[in-house]
């Protein structure tokens, strides 16, 4: 493993054009540099099966006690109690424990007439269609409407908190549903953990409300309600994005192996060994760090106490030491189990619910689509700092091929929302307050009867946004890329000269939005 | 040291040498015995290292804990000799020890 000075390998996780193919890079990481440094990002990672193994079962050196985000270890932010991914034993063990019971195997695969119905609602609709989009057609809706049912989100009735949660929920006709947008509305939760206490019924919101446990301290007691919903909002995201990764997952590989894919609809009864190969060659969470917490030996170097480490899931998935072939994509490999859902005490707590979404999706996605062409033209690969995956992977279905050499013409871009417009309409100074302290962003927009344009200016730059109006009401959501891949939800109220409401940070909670018109 | 025969889902054994201290689990991981999966590493949460212990050995091991109870309570098709094999130590005691793997864990 020496380390030739011209070409030593480089590797970080903020470089979009790296995530399109990592797998060369990982691989070079595994024979040059098993422990890598990068010096400009100040973490270490690891990246052969057997050092990211020992480090998720070494859950005292390699702590996720600061979370296991690259960029939250670094800020070294407080974590709420409930928010037990990021919590060591014993807190953690109490916390977990309490949905250790929900989320087992045979309770999961009792779902499955359900998930399956999940599914032909969303895939009926598609056939004949010529082309469909696996993320924003399948992959984002399934497992929203999966989890929303097992968090107990109603279906029909109970008129106000149904409209508020369901109106988060629901997708705009014709156009792509917006995972974030479904899952971290934290109001509706909000106001629905309130009337759910009142009203219970045979959900998980229910079983939290009502379960009562002994926590680290030894007190036997229920969960508060910012606990409730911390675990809500973890689970809604959790359920969210990862089986929407995927999914999309499946419609890239198996694209790219028609052969495989062709065994699997002649053969459905390779399906379930099919994900697992899924999960292991694609991996939709390819990274998770621990905060270390003593001076520790890898590869006759020491890695100090308070650095930030960072396991190579992806790389682990196909290191050759563990995989034969590692690199070959084989829905038959009968070898080791892969590490996606990780290891030891933080192992995902929803892996049998991720399994069965993911069988029963290929099988009633192969019943009705037996082949298709990936679009890569309109494809969107993205990498946050918890998931890679597909934003949007249209594919051609069926004759949906030979009309696609005439719809290859270039589609125009989304309608440029011109900055320039943004140059009139309202002046907006607005204060957040996040997990990180207090930022402040200006905003201008130009309203446009139901709807806004505008822009949002702060350390992250000037970006254009989009939202949404109702009265006094104003919603709408940013995206950033730095410091970490995030999305930010915001409603606002606006009372003269003054605004007023809250913003979510993705799955990391919310906080407060205050505004004055300049 | 203990001699572990593991079957196999599809019937096939494979006899092992265990080291004691280890679990029924780690010996199968360690070795690729096929079906069982341990996502959680031998923290009793996962219920993914599920076995059937041969009837002959179910008096002549340690007791279930009260979170593995509740584990086996939600496994794919429990039986009365369901154990989690991350929770069977190891010792000389258990030379000779069969466990079945069943088809499937999740």
């Amino acid at each position: 493993m020496s380390t030739t000075a011209p070409a030593a390998v480089y590797w970080d996780p903020y470089r979009p054009d790296f995530w399109m193919d990592p797998y060369p890079t990982f691989r070079r990481l595994r024979e040059e540099a098993p422990l890598y440094r990068n010096e400009q990002y100040d973490f270490y990672a690891v990246s052969r099966f057997a050092d990211v193994e020992a480090a998720f079962n070494d859950r005292e050196t390699f702590s996720s006690s600061r979370g296991d985000i690259l960029e939250y270890i670094k800020a070294d932010m407080d974590i709420p109690s409930g928010m037990f991914i990021w919590e060591d034993p014993p807190a953690h063990s109490v916390h977990r424990g309490v949905l250790t019971r929900v989320f087992t195997p045979r309770r999961m695969n009792e779902l499955e007439q359900r998930i399956r119905a999940f599914c032909v609602r969303c895939l009926d609709p598609l056939v004949g269609a010529g082309r469909f989009d696996f993320v924003a057609d399948f992959g984002a809706e399934m497992p929203m409407r999966v989890i929303g049912m097992l968090l107990g989100i109603p279906e029909e009735d109970q008129v106000g908190i149904r409209e508020k949660v369901d109106a988060a929920l629901r997708t705009e006709a014709g156009k792509p549903l917006e995972v974030s947008q479904a899952s971290y509305k934290g109001a509706g939760f909000e106001e629905y953990i309130d009337w759910r206490a009142k009203h219970p019924s045979d959900d998980l919101m229910t079983e939290l409300l009502q379960t009562e446990f002994q926590d680290e301290t030894g007190a036997r007691r229920k969960l508060t309600r910012q606990e409730v919903l911390i675990f809500v909002n973890l689970l809604a995201g959790a359920g969210n994005e990862t089986t929407t990764r995927l999914i999309g997952w499946t419609g890239k590989v198996l694209g790219d192996h028609p052969d495989q894919r062709a065994e699997l609809v002649k053969n459905p009864a390779l399906i379930p060994n099919a994900v697992e190969e899924l999960l292991r060659y694609e991996p939709p969470g390819p990274a998770v760090a621990r905060y270390v917490t003593r001076d520790v030996e890898l590869h006759g170097r020491t890695v100090p106490k308070g650095s930030a480490m960072l396991m190579l899931v992806a790389s682990a998935n196909r290191d050759e030491r563990r995989y034969e072939n590692g690199e070959r994509f084989d829905v038959h490999r009968q070898g080791p189990p892969h590490i996606s859902f990780g290891r030891g005490v933080h192992a995902c707590l929803g892996s049998a619910l991720a399994r069965v979404e993911g069988r029963v999706a290929i099988d009633e996605l192969l019943k009705r689509f037996p082949s298709w062409t990936v679009d890569f033209d309109n494809a969107k690969l993205s990498s946050t700092s918890t998931v890679r995956g597909w934003d949007n992977l249209p594919a051609f279905i069926g004759d949906g091929l030979a009309r696609a050499a005439r719809a290859r013409a270039p589609q125009s871009a989304a309608p440029a929302q011109s900055a320039a417009a943004a140059q009139d309409g309202e002046a907006w100074e607005l204060a957040l307050s996040t997990p990180v302290g207090q930022q402040n962003l200006s905003a201008r927009i130009v309203r446009n009867g139901a709807t806004f344009t505008g822009t949002m200016t702060g350390e992250m730059g000037v970006q254009d946004i989009t939202g949404k109006i109702a009265g006094n009401k104003l919603s709408w959501t940013l995206s950033l890329t730095k410091p970490m891949a995030i999305k930010l939800s915001f409603d606002a109220t606006v009372e003269g000269d003054a605004m007023s409401g809250k913003v979510r940070f993705g799955m990391f909670g919310g906080g407060a939005l205050s505004g004055k018109r300049i | 040291m203990a001699m572990i025969t593991y079957v196999e889902f599809d019937g096939r054994e494979r006899v092992l040498d265990i080291a004691a201290g280890s679990s029924v689990m780690q010996g199968a991981v360690n070795n690729n015995v096929r079906g069982i999966i341990a996502e959680c590493g031998g923290s009793c949460s996962c219920a993914t290292c599920h076995v059937y212990v041969d009837e002959a050995w179910m008096g002549r091991l340690a007791n279930k804990t009260e979170p593995e109870n509740a584990l086996l309570d939600a496994v794919c098709a429990p039986r009365p000799n369901s154990r989690l094999a991350c929770q069977i130590e190891v010792s000389e005691a258990l030379d000779g020890l069969i466990v079945r793997i069943p088809a499937k864990q999740v």
